[in-house]
């Protein structure tokens, strides 16, 4: 198979989102010195574009976006590591910690936004759910992130997201991370008055609101 | 996309009992009170084949031998054309199909304003309503006020034929001349009068009086209609406690009987005359004396008419307009108790299920697209719960098992979601501030929105221009002629 024959099933593959061949398709085409930076540009941004274009045109829907997504992730890491081994500079989207806040295991919403962020070329790191005050803050600092991301699905467990704010202003590090908040009871006003920084209502704006966070920080 | 005909039949309000009762005291009417019909041809048919007919008060009683072997000839499946074949409607006792709205004298135009119809609606309408999915047959939806009543049809054939893919549902206000001048009109696009007779891309409707009686034109475009192979959709117009008696089940005898000694008639003149067993009944208002089609009752009626219709093995056409007045609250809960209570009890042909408001009396361009919209959720209920192993998923759910996970990024989802799931055009399920975002619109103007779009596109199907023009200079032709015999026979 040729490097713009490895390419192509790889955009193919991505738009279908056939997960599970991604990777090898990244692997052959680094054994093919395909450069990592070029595939990535060239093949995998503009094939998860795709995907976001017919979301928005109702041809396909979240299923497909997810699939996509995690097609997409799959080869972004290999491609990643091999970008890594070559001591290549590759400025990431971001970084994200992401998590389910504290007595509240909805994971589903979170998942969502932590596909398309990754597929967007954030850094993750999910956390998963039901994940208390201080692992949200031990992770914040140790990876550096540049957003930390809390959803809650529930009313009771809404006011957490509240909690790990003003945790992490008594540890004087609020300034230091721009925070993005979801989940289904979650508005606007509730994100403004516990001092988030952002909110959106679906995983396709919480991806654009993660991007207007970094242009503004 | 062809025309997809879903079963419906799921829902029976009456039981097998009743209906033998229903046919029974039908039996009793047709035998013993008979049928007052005025067109003296009509009662010399039924004389022929032996019927006990009352020439002196136009009477015709049959009995029912004669009532059975008439109907076997009936058939029960038979095919509409539209004007290529994803457009056909295969007919059956069982499939449900839509038929458009017909003859509103007023519109609600898509600047909120309520005046007389003209002519240009009825194009702009049938373009519009073209685009709609989920209508399988074409109604003219107004009668035009710029022209003149008597033979109009001629006029609304001209406005509607050329502009539908689908199959269009005519009517002649004056007897056996507009079914020949109609024939004459689509032999523009169909090639000759003979291939209009063998694969006709219109219907004829005629309308039963009640109680019991078949006046004289209704009856001459019957004869000339089952005469040139020319499906009829047999109607009457029932109106429970005016023209019928207030209970359903005798409202349903007097229907039963006058529409069966209609489609009994066409089958002695041809026998195998595609006939559908027609009412857009209405029970009457009586703080108003008005036509309530959108009551619970009415409802009822149609659905239970369903039933009727089929122990004869007939196709059946029910529902009717709703009676709001604006595309609001009152016309979506009316609308969407009626469709899917008439779909679901299998109702063939959900007749004037697009844009009819206000008793019949008006049309609106936004509830066209709104019941498109309803009609789509009908059509998806309708297709019930598949149960199969494909659908029981206990391979996909041992394949997940019991931990924390869902089912999203499973192919198996994917494919399922995007083949079955149903994808509404104007329904808003945004969060408050999403639905602010995107302009906060109503219902009523994401419709106004798609109406106008349509409309400015102005897509044409099928039909050249040259045909359009033959036909309206036809019309304005047989229209004209129709208008000078009226005077002629009036000066008489």
């Amino acid at each position: 198979m040729s490097a713009e024959e490895i390419k192509k099933q790889l955009f193919e593959n991505i738009i279908n989102g056939d997960f599970e061949k991604t990777a090898d398709l990244a692997e052959k085409a680094t054994d093919d010195n395909v450069d990592p930076m070029e595939a990535i540009n060239s093949c995998l941004v503009p094939a998860i574009e795709l995907v976001g274009e017919k979301f928005g045109k109702k041809e396909y829907f979240l299923p497909d976006l997810m699939r996509s997504a995690n097609a997409m992730k799959n080869a972004l890491e290999v491609f990643e590591k091999e970008i890594t081994k070559k001591g290549i500079e590759r400025k990431s989207a971001g970084k994200v910690v992401i998590g389910t806040v504290k007595g509240d295991i909805h994971e589903i919403g979170k998942s969502i936004v932590s596909s398309l962020l990754t597929a967007k070329c954030f850094d993750v790191v999910d956390l998963g759910v039901d994940v208390d005050s201080d692992t949200f803050i031990n992770k914040v600092v140790s990876e550096k992130a540049d957003i930390l991301a809390m959803s809650a699905l529930l009313p009771i467990t809404m006011p957490y997201q509240g909690k790990v704010i003003e945790d992490l202003k008594v540890k004087g590090l609020r300034a230091s991370v721009k925070i993005m908040v979801g989940g289904s009871p979650v508005t606007q006003e509730h994100a403004e008055r516990i001092g988030a920084d952002g909110y959106a209502d679906n995983a396709v704006d919480a991806v654009k609101l993660a991007e207007k966070l970094m242009k503004n920080s | 996309m062809p025309i997809r005909g879903l079963k419906g039949g799921l829902l029976n309000f009456l039981s097998e009992p009743d209906l033998d009762a229903i046919h029974f005291a039908t039996l009793e009417v047709l035998g013993e009170v008979g049928i007052k019909m005025e067109y003296r041809p009509a009662l010399e048919i039924f004389s022929d084949f032996g019927a006990k007919v009352d020439f002196t008060n136009s009477i015709v009683k049959i009995d029912e031998q004669f009532l059975n072997k008439a109907l076997s000839t009936a058939p029960s499946r038979f095919t509409l054309y539209g004007k290529n074949e994803d457009f056909d409607v295969k007919v059956d006792p069982e499939r449900v199909y839509t038929i458009g709205g017909s003859s509103a004298l007023n519109v609600l135009d898509l600047d909120g304003k309520y005046r007389p119809a003209l002519f240009d609606d009825l194009i702009k309408f049938t373009i519009l309503l073209d685009r709609m999915k989920h209508l399988h047959i074409m109604h003219a939806i107004v009668i035009p006020s710029d022209l003149e009543e008597y033979g109009v049809d001629r006029m609304l054939f001209a406005g509607t034929f050329p502009y539908t893919s689908r199959n269009y549902y005519s009517q002649s206000q004056t007897g056996a001349d507009g079914v020949l001048d109609q024939i004459k009109m689509a032999a523009v696009f169909q090639g000759s009068e003979e291939a209009v007779r063998k694969n006709p891309m219109f219907t004829e409707v005629v309308c039963m009086v009640s109680p019991l009686q078949h006046e004289k034109v209704n009856s001459e475009v019957l004869i000339e209609a089952a005469k040139n192979n020319i499906p009829v959709y047999v109607e009457v117009d029932a109106m429970p406690g005016g023209t019928t008696p207030a209970p359903i089940a005798g409202t349903l005898v007097e229907q039963n009987a006058n529409v069966l000694a209609g489609i009994v008639l066409a089958q002695l003149v041809n026998p195998g005359t595609p006939c559908i067993y027609s009412i857009a009944s209405g029970l009457m208002d009586m703080s108003t004396g008005g036509y309530a089609g959108a009551a619970p009752e009415t409802n009822l009626l149609h659905c239970a008419t369903a039933q009727v219709a089929h122990y004869y093995n007939l196709p059946f056409q029910g529902g009717t307009g709703i009676d709001a007045k604006i595309p609001d609250a009152q016309a979506g809960y009316e609308r969407a108790m009626q469709v899917l209570s008439n779909a679901l009890a299998g109702t063939n042909f959900i007749h004037l299920s697009f844009g009819m408001m206000e008793m019949m009396l008006s049309a609106s361009y936004e509830q066209c697209v709104i019941d498109n919209e309803i009609m789509g959720a009908t059509f998806k209920m309708l297709e019930g719960v598949p149960v199969n192993d494909e659908t029981l998923s206990v391979d996909l759910l041992r394949k997940v098992g019991p931990r924390s996970a869902h089912f999203l990024t499973f192919k198996e989802t994917s494919e399922y979601v995007r083949k079955n799931y149903w994808v509404p055009e104007i329904t808003d399920r945004n969060v408050w501030s999403s639905w602010k975002a995107m302009g906060g619109k109503s219902m009523q103007q994401a419709a106004s929105e798609v109406a106008k779009r349509i409309i400015a596109e102005n897509d044409k199907p099928f039909i050249s221009e040259d045909q359009t023009k033959e036909i309206m200079e036809m019309a304005r032709a047989f229209h004209k002629k129709a208008i000078e015999n009226f005077k002629k026979n009036s000066q008489k």
